[in-house]
């Protein structure tokens, strides 16, 4: 077995990554893959918390590679999902504890295992980024409709292309708010396509279940009735190989629709 | 009556629509062309000195040829799909007549020759094509052939034009 390494970057932090690391992973893993995912933001992990096993985490990445452990020990399996299993980052160490080549010989023996290997790699450029795309042969962009998170994404193309070892890279836009599109307050997604010129693999609606979701460390996509869980599964979809049709994100305009909105958003603010 | 009212009030009302239309589509648009603008620097690593020196001495080149408008020639890269593009709008006055051009090269020439000294081979080659322009002003042929470059060069202004409006 030959497993797919993808890992999934920004440039700019806060844009989604971790929460579209675990999304998409547990996507996968619900659709029969087997996934392992790899939090390589070592001192700043998060990964544990979104998925809910920070209390099962016994070894790191960095216990791997120092071979205070072995790999398969290291590797947590999700409460709900065995084909899910994370490598967690080491909170109490940095990004020097890792280099490139630990990282790229990780990967190497997860490939024989599993189907998908996902790295969750760190904001930035420097060495945290070196270290995450160093075993990866393809890469998910994730960008929202702000300015500085495309300046950052473009940032990030550009180093990915210099990278004879990624073979693709897909553009995954995050926190699209359709009701500020519609009244041209925020780029949309057609600008931002055509701003890096990337070919798009997922549009995820900004959704205030991502706060709930991430609060009871459980991901969106398990969430059957939410249309952000939707979209992290047909990114997953299309991540196997399917065809699928992007969601129509433009919220619904009749009156009692629109009834309907006011009181969900009163309902938030209180 | 009724109907006169329901008119104004629709004017009206179209009115503010329009209004606040156009307030709101700008803030995308600005986002969009600010973007396009930093990552064209950001992907050239040309900075804003680089391109004004670059924009000098094009009008410098051209300045010999053509009578243009400096402050209004503008000079901008552009991405159209996988290609860069130097987008470049010139306002021309007027074409320069053959004898301005003349002078002006002669004038060059002299510069250079004093300038290479040193280099002696060079400033043979530059007094040659200097002969072989005063040869040319004698056909009346070349004349014409000149008349149809500067339309040409027209004709490229305005298209250039054309799609820097397009851009904007």
């Amino acid at each position: 077995m030959t497993g797919r390494v993808i890992v999934i970057t920004s440039g700019k932090g806060g844009v989604g990554k971790t929460t579209t690391s675990a999304n998409i992973g547990t996507a996968l893993a619900k659709a029969g893959n087997k996934v392992v995912l790899i939090d390589t933001d070592i001192g700043l992990r998060n990964l544990d918390l979104l998925l809910g096993l920070e209390n099962r985490i016994v070894y790191t990445i960095v216990d791997v590679v120092e071979e205070r452990c072995k790999l398969r020990q290291a590797l947590v399996k999700d409460k709900k999902n065995p084909n899910l299993s994370l490598l967690a980052a080491a909170q109490t160490r940095d990004k020097t504890s890792v280099n490139a080549d630990q990282l790229k010989d990780i990967c190497e023996q997860l490939k024989k295992k599993y189907d998908f290997i996902l790295v969750d790699c760190p904001a930035g450029i420097e060495q945290g980024f070196q270290n995450a795309v160093a075993g990866a042969s393809e890469a998910i962009v994730v960008t929202t409709p702000e300015m500085s998170a495309v300046r950052d994404a473009d940032r990030i193309i550009g180093l990915l292309e210099a990278r004879e070892e990624i073979e693709s890279y897909k553009l995954l836009l995050n926190r699209v708010r359709p009701n500020l599109i519609e009244s041209n307050d925020m780029m949309s997604v057609e600008d931002v396509v055509e701003i890096l010129s990337a070919e798009l693999i997922g549009v995820i609606p900004e959704d205030t279940g991502i706060i709930t979701s991430t609060n009871k460390g459980e991901p969106i996509v398990n969430d059957d009735n939410a249309l952000a869980g939707q979209a992290y599964r047909n990114v997953a979809k299309r991540i196997m190989g399917e065809d699928v049709p992007f969601l129509d994100l433009r919220q619904p305009k009749g009156i009692v629709d629109k009834i309907k909105n006011l009181f969900t958003k009163l309902k938030g603010k209180v | 009556m009724k109907d006169l009212f329901a008119s104004l009030y629709n004017k009206v009302l179209s009115f503010f629509h329009q209004a606040e239309n156009k307030d709101k589509e700008s803030a995308k648009d600005v986002a969009c062309n600010r973007l396009k603008l930093v990552l064209m620097q950001d992907r050239t690593n040309l900075s804003p000195a680089i391109m004004e020196r670059m924009r000098n001495e094009l009008i410098d080149l051209l300045s010999k040829y053509l009578e243009l408008d400096r402050e209004l020639l503008d000079l901008n890269l552009a991405q159209e799909d996988d290609q860069m593009a130097l987008m470049l709008s010139i306002p021309v006055i007027r074409a320069k007549d053959e004898k301005e051009i003349e002078e002006i090269l002669k004038a060059e020439d002299e510069k250079n020759e004093i300038n290479n000294e040193e280099s002696d081979e060079e400033s043979e080659s530059d007094s040659d094509e200097n002969e072989e322009n005063e040869n040319s002003e004698d056909d009346e042929s070349d004349d014409e052939e000149a008349l149809e470059d500067e339309d040409t060069e027209d004709d490229e202004e305005s298209e250039e034009s054309e799609n820097d409006s397009e851009e904007k």
